[in-house]
Order: structure tokens, then C-alpha cells, then sequence
């Protein structure tokens, strides 16, 4: 009697598991009160907060799913081949590319958001409002919040090692990081992360040069990048950098190894919260410069669904995120800079140093070309070429002219 | 004669589900390789063109598919005859014994093999770890300095190959185990009466009779690392610079990062056809064996 009752434990489950599969997949019907709303994130909950406020002057009810940032590309893809998709999502600068290339995104011209006044181009700080997120000419996102890239180090260990302040300079930092990792064995000046390909790219532009022409072809052939490669692979020649892949930065600055980086806001976030002891002994300062101090500007945009059935729910969303109040919320909530001016202006970010010298970086930050695929292509490349001169140690003039080749016939057009 | 429907009624329904989602997809990926689909013609069919074997011919002047191709040959290299070896190796000294300490033994083995590998990454992630790693640690007790084990090109192919070997062992010692056990008493006893030592017996009686299970496992274990992609995934990401990229990792990168679904399709066309031939080798050379 026992064991043919146990015998049916195990189809049961599998059917209840299966069923419950099934039922996931409900995809809301077509409904003038809903929007459907994809954020990047582990968790919803604090942008259904934030929207609350929104949910009960319309009364549309928004429904939020949060996407892990690694599952972006494919949730996005099957939402293109099958044709269901959100209302509005939150789309990183560095996809927007590719999201755009896929015509799954309403166009946002000036007719569309004209009703809209917290939607206009001039709401937003120069770097991604209005045509600079622009792709064949057509705007399909807005912007929703920042992120750029400022130096951290750790003024505790500058100043036993002599140096009373942050360098300024790439030149300046390159000689302190040379300093500092006369320290001792497995100590160093600096880290150059062997994934992040927006750094020589903010080397190149401090020198001078752009990474892509009038014309909007890439061209990594200029004096410029040839200054970044210098810089670059100096640092390596100098051995202030680590060479090992898994260099873990936030406990390199922790411990000191790495006392000097450049990295976005969410590490101050990551240092604090490993490291509160540290409090006082590290600070940002805006990154350092050569002819020009300008930094990268990363973040999300918000763009709408192209096959939405509630497109004055989605945009009325857009307008309602768009407001500096909303923004300053949302900062306070998640940690995340604002891209509307008058939020950038107000006094509670001013107030916080760390915030102060982020927002005043953003005033002097471009987005990474939009060209195809810059993860997968162009800043692979990129990546590639340097990491084989400088850990392989690979001929710099045929990799070099290897890159410019492969890289050449990529555009923004 | 009459045609007795019964046979054909149970065995459809698994037989649908083959074709349906193992052939046809094959069909689907080889007409996709002929094409230039992206992500903007995956939204708008009408984008996509026809291109030939245009996508073949950029393949085979790839060098990162050169690199992929390569890789894969020496992780099968590596890893197919490590399995193999180690799986049988600790079948026979597991089937020693019956006793539950032998039998708790079992598991202990087969436990890498069914745990997620993306635990299993986190894990040996942090015993690889350059700076505070176990395995450096370890090293630096007796003075040997920090190794790069996942940094350094050419070690980290060992370094992700071990894992995986290290995976691969629980569920073909299982295989052996079952087989062994299925190794006719009289015969061991007979060798026993004769005089012959356990590892004359082992060597000449017992394995000859684990033909099958050899070749089976054999089959298995090659098919499964010419598809090696999960421990490169998430140890490496295929790097350093490419040195542990595999062909479906390639494929992966191309196909589900980068949106070109017609350039992955046609390597996952030509990947399919490698393992299509390697199998029927093997198989025809099983079947020469046999008949002799």
C-alpha cells in the first residue's frame, strides 16, 4: 500500500511543476490601465515605490519586472521574436545600439513627446539628451539616470608615500602609481581593469582625439590613442598595475594593494559597505586629464515598446520619471544619479563630497560611440589588442595596425 | 503481414518530441546559416537575405575560430582519455566492497557531477584566485611564488580542463560501477582457482568484459567535450584573450552576445558535423571490432 502511494509522488510533482511553468508566462492583454515596465535590476521594489505616486494620480496600474543584468540580451531577443514585449524598459547606453537596431522601439520625435514638456531635450545634461543618443537620426530612448567614471584612492596611503594630493595629470598619476608600488611585493600603484574597455578610450580622449571621425567611422589611428597606448602600456612597463585577471578592486583598495582606481559610483557603495572602517581615509576626485578632463558617461535611457497598445500610459511614465523630483527620489532609493539638470543643481546632492565631485564630473562626460555591438566587436578589439601588448607581449605596431584594420569599416552610421 | 500499430502508438510521442526539438532545430539552424539574421531581422523577416555560403566562408578566415577549433582539440585531447581513465580507475577500487562506507563513497563522487555549475564556478573561482586563493596559498607555504592560474594563457586551459575532468568522473564512475557489477562471478573464481593475481584478473577478465560500458562511455565523453562550455563560461569567460574559448562558447559569444545568429548557426552547423563524423567513426569501428 506504501509504495503505490509513493509511487505517484513523483509524476505529481513533476506534472504540478510542470503546470506551474505553464502558468508563468502570462503576459498581459492588451489593456489601456496597465503598463508593463522592465527595469535591470535584481529587485522591483523600489521602483514600484517610486512609481506609486504615478499609479494613483492615472490610475493605470503598473505592473514592474525586474530583469537581471545578465539575462538583458536574451530576454530581449526572445521579446523581439515573439512580439511581446513591456510598455516601457530601461535600456543601458552600452545596448541601446542594438536595441535601437532592432526597430522594437517606438521613435520619440518631437511630434510624439511634443505634449510631454519634461521629455524635451534641454531637460537633460548635454551628454545624452536629445541627439546624442540619436541612431540614423531617429531618438528612441530618454534618459534616466547617470553613471560616469572618477578617480578613488585611498589619501591615507597617498599621503605616507609623500603625495599630499590626488594626481591630476594621467602623467602625474602614472608617476605616483610608480611610487606606490615601490611599497613592497604585491602592493601597486593602480588597476587597470582587463575588461574595461571605456578606459583607453577616456585616455584618448583626454589627449585629444576622438575615437570615431566627422564622418562617424571608428579610428583608433590618431596621436591621441597612440598617447593612451603609452599610458597604458607605461603602466604595465612600470609594473604599477597587477597582471592577473581575477584582481579583485574593491579589496585591492581595501587592503591597499591598489590604492589608486577609476570606477563609477557603485564602488564608493561597495567600499562602504565592506569596509566602513575605512571612513575618512579615501575620497574620489574628478579623473585625471592631459589636454582635456573628460570622462565617460554611462547609465540607462527609458525607451517604449514600438508594439505598445498603451503609448500615452508609456510616455505619461516617461514624463512622470523625468521630473527633478522624481529623479532625486530615485537617487535616493537606489543610489543612482539623476540626468535631469535642475536634479543635478539641487543642494542635497550638492552637500555630499562624493556626490559634488560625480555630478561635476558628468558635466564633462560623452557616452561611448554608438556603434554596433561595442561589447562584442569594436571594445573587444580594443581590449584584445591592448591585453596582448601588454600581457603577452605582442609586437605593438602589427597589433596595433591589426586593430585599426579590424576595427575600421565599423561606424555609428 | 499485418502492420501492428501499437509499437509505433508508444513510441511516437518521445519520437515527436525528438523531431521536434532535436532535428528540427537542426534543419532551422542549417537554413539559418545561410542567412545573414541578426536581431533586426529576428523583429522583421523581411530584413533578412539570403546569403549563400558567405557566412561559411567567413568562418574558416576567422581566426578566433581557428583559436576556438583548436581549443577544443586539445580539451578533448585532455580531458576525453583523463575521464576515462579516472572513472574506471575509481569504479574498480569502489567495487571492492559493498560495505556503507564504500557505498557513501559513491556519492561522495558522484556529487561534483550533479551540482550546479555555477556553484561549483564560485568555489574553484576563489581557489584559483591569484591574490588569496587556496591553491597560491598553499604554494606559498613551501615558497613557491603566486601562480596565475587562470590569468596565464596556456595554464588555464589545465586550470578549467581540471574541473571539468573533476565533473566529468561522477557519472561515468556509475556507469563502470554497473557494469562491473555486472561481471559474472564464476569467471573472477575461475581466474582465482587458477592462480591468477587480482590485477592479472582485473586486467585480463575484467575489463575486457567492460567492453561495452568502455565504448559507451567513450562515445559519451568525446560528444560531451566537444560541446565543453559550461566550466569556460563561467571560470574564464573564455579568456585569457581567447585561450579557453571553445567552439560552442564561440558560438555562444557570437549567436546570443553579439545577435549574429547566422554566422553561429553556420559554426553550430560545422561543429554538428564534426561530432556527427568523430561518432560515426567510432561507431564503424566498433562495429570491425565486433565482427571479428
Amino acid at each position: 500500500m506504501k509504495r503505490t502511494r509513493l509511487v505517484w509522488v513523483a509524476p505529481l510533482a513533476i506534472t504540478t511543476l510542470a503546470l506551474a511553468g505553464c502558468s508563468a508566462g502570462d503576459s498581459a492583454a492588451g489593456n489601456p490601465d496597465e503598463l508593463t515596465v522592465w527595469v535591470m535590476g535584481d529587485s522591483s521594489a523600489n521602483f514600484e515605490e517610486l512609481v506609486a505616486p504615478f499609479v494613483e494620480d492615472s490610475g493605470i496600474d503598473v505592473d514592474v519586472v525586474a530583469i537581471p543584468w545578465d539575462s538583458v540580451d536574451q530576454k530581449f531577443t526572445t521579446a523581439v521574436a515573439s512580439g511581446n514585449g513591456p510598455d516601457v524598459l530601461q535600456i543601458g547606453i552600452s545596448k541601446l545600439r542594438t536595441f535601437a537596431d532592432s526597430g522594437a522601439l517606438l521613435p520619440l520625435d518631437e511630434a510624439t513627446v511634443a505634449d510631454y514638456p519634461n521629455l524635451a531635450a534641454d531637460t537633460f545634461i548635454d551628454g545624452v539628451s536629445g541627439d546624442a543618443t540619436a541612431i540614423g537620426g531617429e531618438v528612441v530612448s530618454v534618459p534616466w539616470v547617470a553613471d560616469t567614471r572618477v578617480l578613488f584612492y585611498r589619501s591615507d596611503i597617498l599621503e605616507e608615500n609623500g603625495i599630499t594630493e590626488p594626481p591630476t595629470t594621467w602623467d602625474e598619476l602614472r608617476a605616483d602609481a610608480k611610487t606606490l608600488a615601490k611599497r613592497g611585493d604585491g602592493q601597486f600603484g593602480y588597476y587597470i581593469p582587463q575588461w574595461d574597455s571605456a578606459l583607453p578610450v577616456i585616455m584618448t580622449w583626454d589627449h585629444g582625439d576622438e575615437i570615431v571621425t566627422a564622418d562617424g567611422a571608428v579610428d583608433f589611428d590618431t596621436p591621441g590613442f597612440a598617447a593612451a597606448v603609452d599610458l597604458y602600456s607605461g603602466l604595465y612597463a612600470d609594473g604599477s598595475v597587477p597582471t592577473n585577471a581575477d584582481f579583485d578592486q574593491t579589496q585591492g583598495f581595501i587592503s591597499g594593494a591598489a590604492p589608486m582606481l577609476v570606477s563609477g559610483p557603485y564602488l564608493a557603495n561597495a567600499i562602504s559597505s565592506a569596509a566602513p572602517e575605512l571612513e575618512g581615509k579615501w575620497s574620489v576626485a574628478p579623473i585625471p586629464g592631459a589636454d582635456d578632463d573628460r570622462s565617460v558617461l554611462a547609465g540607462s535611457n527609458l525607451g517604449v515598446w514600438g508594439a505598445t497598445d498603451n503609448q500615452e500610459g508609456a510616455l505619461a511614465l516617461l514624463d512622470f520619471l523625468s521630473t527633478a523630483e522624481t529623479q532625486l527620489t530615485w537617487y535616493g532609493l537606489d543610489g543612482q544619479l539623476p540626468t535631469v539638470k535642475s536634479a543635478l543643481e539641487d543642494e542635497s546632492l550638492a552637500s555630499d563630497p562624493l556626490t559634488a565631485v560625480y555630478s561635476a564630473q558628468l558635466n564633462n562626460a560623452t557616452i561611448l560611440p554608438l556603434v554596433p555591438n561595442w561589447d562584442g566587436e569594436t571594445g573587444k578589439a580594443l581590449l584584445d589588442a591592448l591585453n596582448s601588448i601588454v600581457l603577452t607581449g605582442a609586437d605593438r605596431g602589427s597589433t596595433l595596425d591589426a586593430l585599426f584594420q579590424a576595427t575600421g569599416s565599423t561606424s555609428i552610421n | 503481414m499485418k502492420i501492428r500499430l501499437a509499437p509505433y502508438a508508444f513510441i511516437a510521442p518521445a519520437s515527436i518530441l525528438l523531431l521536434a526539438f532535436g532535428v528540427l532545430p537542426i534543419l532551422v539552424a542549417l537554413l539559418v546559416s545561410f542567412t545573414d539574421m541578426n536581431l533586426a531581422g529576428l523583429g522583421n523577416w523581411s530584413r533578412i537575405q539570403f546569403i549563400g555560403f558567405d557566412n561559411y566562408v567567413e568562418l574558416f578566415t576567422d581566426a578566433s575560430f581557428w583559436q576556438a577549433l583548436m581549443n577544443t582539440g586539445l580539451f578533448a585531447v585532455i580531458g576525453v582519455p583523463s575521464v576515462i581513465l579516472l572513472s574506471l580507475g575509481v569504479a574498480l577500487l569502489l567495487n571492492h566492497s559493498n560495505s556503507r562506507f564504500f557505498r557513501a563513497l559513491r556519492s561522495f563522487y558522484f556529487v561534483p557531477a550533479i551540482t550546479a555549475i555555477v556553484a561549483i564556478a564560485l568555489v574553484w573561482g576563489y581557489l584559483y584566485n591569484t591574490q588569496f586563493g587556496l591553491f597560491n596559498h598553499l604554494l606559498s607555504l613551501v615558497g613557491v611564488p603566486p601562480v596565475q592560474w587562470l590569468s596565464d594563457p596556456a595554464l588555464a586551459k589545465f586550470s578549467v580542463a581540471l574541473v571539468a575532468i573533476w565533473r566529468g568522473t561522477g557519472l561515468n564512475i556509475i556507469i563502470f560501477l554497473a557494469a562491473l557489477q555486472g561481471v559474472p562471478k564464476e569467471y573472477l573464481e575461475a581466474a582465482s582457482l587458477d592462480g591468477a593475481s587480482r590485477i592479472r584478473t582485473t586486467i585480463s577478465i575484467t575489463i575486457p568484459l567492460l567492453r561495452f560500458a568502455i565504448f559507451f562511455v567513450t562515445i559519451t565523453t568525446i560528444i560531451a567535450w566537444l560541446q565543453f562550455f559550461d566550466e569556460p563560461f563561467v571560470l574564464t569567460k573564455g579568456g585569457p584573450l581567447g585561450a579557453t574559448t571553445s567552439v560552442p562558447l564561440f558560438l555562444y559569444q557570437t549567436g546570443f552576445s553579439s545577435s549574429q545568429f547566422g554566422y553561429a548557426s553556420a559554426g553550430s552547423v560545422v561543429l554538428f558535423l564534426i561530432i556527427a563524423i568523430v561518432t560515426v567513426i567510432q561507431l564503424r569501428s566498433r562495429r570491425a571490432d565486433v565482427d571479428q
